[in-house]
């Protein structure tokens, strides 16, 4: 059995597999029963400013019979008075002192406000702190949550007042609703912070009803944008953990989120250099035994590759993430369809006919049966037919030897650079 | 033609020029392709438009690789 235990920045954990902070870990009870299922850490539902909710809250996108393939929520943060969290924080870390408890918190972006919140969730015993600079509904409107984390001198400054008073790690919760999610994390990078955490919901309206034209989901007739998670996000989340991680001024550890939803996306996350995985939506969706199978898939994954700890998956495929200038041109892959596997559906046929490079012939053979063939000399290798397949196997995308040695973008533009004024005289 | 099938006939422009012993001397690219001025000596040139994508990699490769 490989060895799972985790440290985000000093924060001990017996398994990668943390709740995020939403409404799986809103009070003790849950976060306790969270942690006998199997459940490493939990970051608790944010503390902070008082607020009141609506009903409803949440919307699921359904897709293809996926009943949540994304997530949408106009909750905010929690409505219980601290004090009572307080206390369960307390008995939680008290019954549970090897697993993570990470306080979240979100107050006004005021340093007397920040001090006074830092010191009170301390003195209960937490082992760190996450900073919601993420939420993008209702507190956002207020100057906080999203707010405050799509500005990055609020970020930086808010992260150092927090620094000011914390004695635990901070990790600083980013939002997606911006166009470069590194700049805020250099930010906060830059205020002291000892992690960064990726990603809180992106900006959504789940969708309208077609017969009332009310919005999904709506209170009384009326909508507002929430916040959309899930496996719908998973993309998304997973580039900005990855963009995070090649940073070289980010030098923090990242907790990663957003459409984690079983073992095998907790290992990208951390191969694209999450230090562990938060997750909502699946608990939501599943409940919190999901947690039993992401601990033995992730402990079979590791065995079977003859991995010791979880903790070498950290980042190894970050060098491998570059720029699109860096890519080799030459690098040649066409389509090929394995006849005796193909359904004749001709699906790929329409996709390249119609929406890529008319280069998958029908054909028919000497006893009149059709088949499919791709011209590989106009093949570009674009993936789409093999994306469109329903067959497993009809299809493989196949490297070409590549009569030239690799050549990046960057590299061409700098050689043509050295002609493009008459001057060099390179090739004969 | 397929977009191949013009590729083939830059490529083998190309391989022509050098073959006569043109040189690259000057490329210049825009929306309609690459302007490839090849010469030979001093006052002996020829100009290539290169329009398809594989030919305006290949020549890039010939200069890329033989720097
Ligand atoms: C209903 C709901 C409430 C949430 N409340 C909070 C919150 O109070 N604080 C916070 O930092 N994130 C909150 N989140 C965001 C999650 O912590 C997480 O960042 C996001 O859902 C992405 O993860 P997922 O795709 O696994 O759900 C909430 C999410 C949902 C769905």
């Amino acid at each position: 059995m490989a060895d799972l235990r985790t440290s985000l920045a000093g924060i001990e954990s017996p398994n990668p597999f943390w709740l995020a902070s939403a409404p799986p870990t809103n009070s003790g009870y849950q976060v306790q029963r969270a942690f006998e299922a199997g459940w490493g850490g939990a970051v608790w539902k944010t503390l902070g400013e008082p607020i009141l909710n609506v009903t409803s809250r949440f919307a699921a996108v359904s897709f293809n019979g996926q009943r949540v393939a994304g997530f949408n929520n106009i909750e905010l943060i929690t409505d219980r008075p601290l004090e009572v969290n307080l206390k369960e924080i307390y008995e939680t870390k008290k019954r549970f002192p090897n697993h993570a408890v990470v306080a979240s918190l979100m107050v006004e972006p005021k340093q007397e406000k920040w001090h006074e919140i830092v010191k009170k969730v301390e003195e209960v015993g937490v082992d760190g702190l996450e900073l919601n600079f993420g939420c993008p509904h209702g507190m956002a409107e207020r100057g906080m949550g999203s707010a405050s984390g799509q500005v990055p001198e609020l970020v930086e400054k808010q992260t150092y007042w927090a620094k000011e008073a914390a004695q635990t790690p901070v990790i600083v919760k980013l939002t997606p609703n911006i166009t470069d999610i590194t700049s805020t994390a250099e930010a906060a990078v830059r205020g002291g912070a000892d992690a960064v955490s990726m990603i809180n919901t992106i900006n959504s309206l789940a969708g309208v009803d077609l017969d009332s034209w009310n919005t999904i989901p709506h209170v009384g007739g009326k909508g507002a944008h929430g916040g959309y998670c899930g496996p719908a996000v998973k993309p998304i989340a997973l580039n900005m953990v990855g963009e995070c991680a090649r940073h070289p001024r980010i030098n923090v550890p990242i907790s990663g989120m957003g459409g984690v939803s079983n073992w095998q996306n907790a290992v990208e996350f951390m191969l694209m250099g999450a230090s562990n995985v938060q997750v909502c939506t699946a608990a939501m969706h599943h409940g919190f035994r999901i947690v039993e199978d992401m601990i033995d898939g992730m402990n079979n994954y590791l065995d079977e590759k003859g991995i010791a700890s979880v903790r070498d998956l950290v980042g190894q495929s970050v060098p491998k993430y570059s720029d699109w200038g860096n890519l080799d041109l030459n690098y040649k892959i066409v389509a090929r369809i394995n006849n005796d596997v193909c359904i004749n559906c001709n699906k790929c046929h329409i996709a390249c006919e119609d929406t890529s490079h008319q280069c998958i012939d029908m054909l028919q053979d000497g006893h009149g049966n059709a088949y499919l063939e791709v011209r590989e000399e106009d093949c570009v290798g674009c993936n789409l037919c093999s994306i469109v397949c329903p067959v497993d196997g009809a299809i493989d995308m196949v490297e070409i030897e590549s009569e030239h040695p690799p050549m990046t973008w960057n590299e061409r533009q700098a050689i043509l650079s050295g002609v493009q004024d008459g001057k060099a005289n390179t090739v004969k | 033609m397929t977009e191949y099938a013009e590729y083939v006939l830059e490529k083998e422009q190309i391989d022509l020029m050098l073959e006569k012993g043109y040189a690259i001397k000057e490329v210049k690219e825009n929306l309609s392709g690459a302007f490839v001025t090849f010469e030979k000596g001093k006052d002996d040139s020829d100009i290539l438009h290169i329009k398809t994508a594989d030919g305006r990699k290949y020549f890039s490769n010939l200069l890329f690789h033989q720097k």
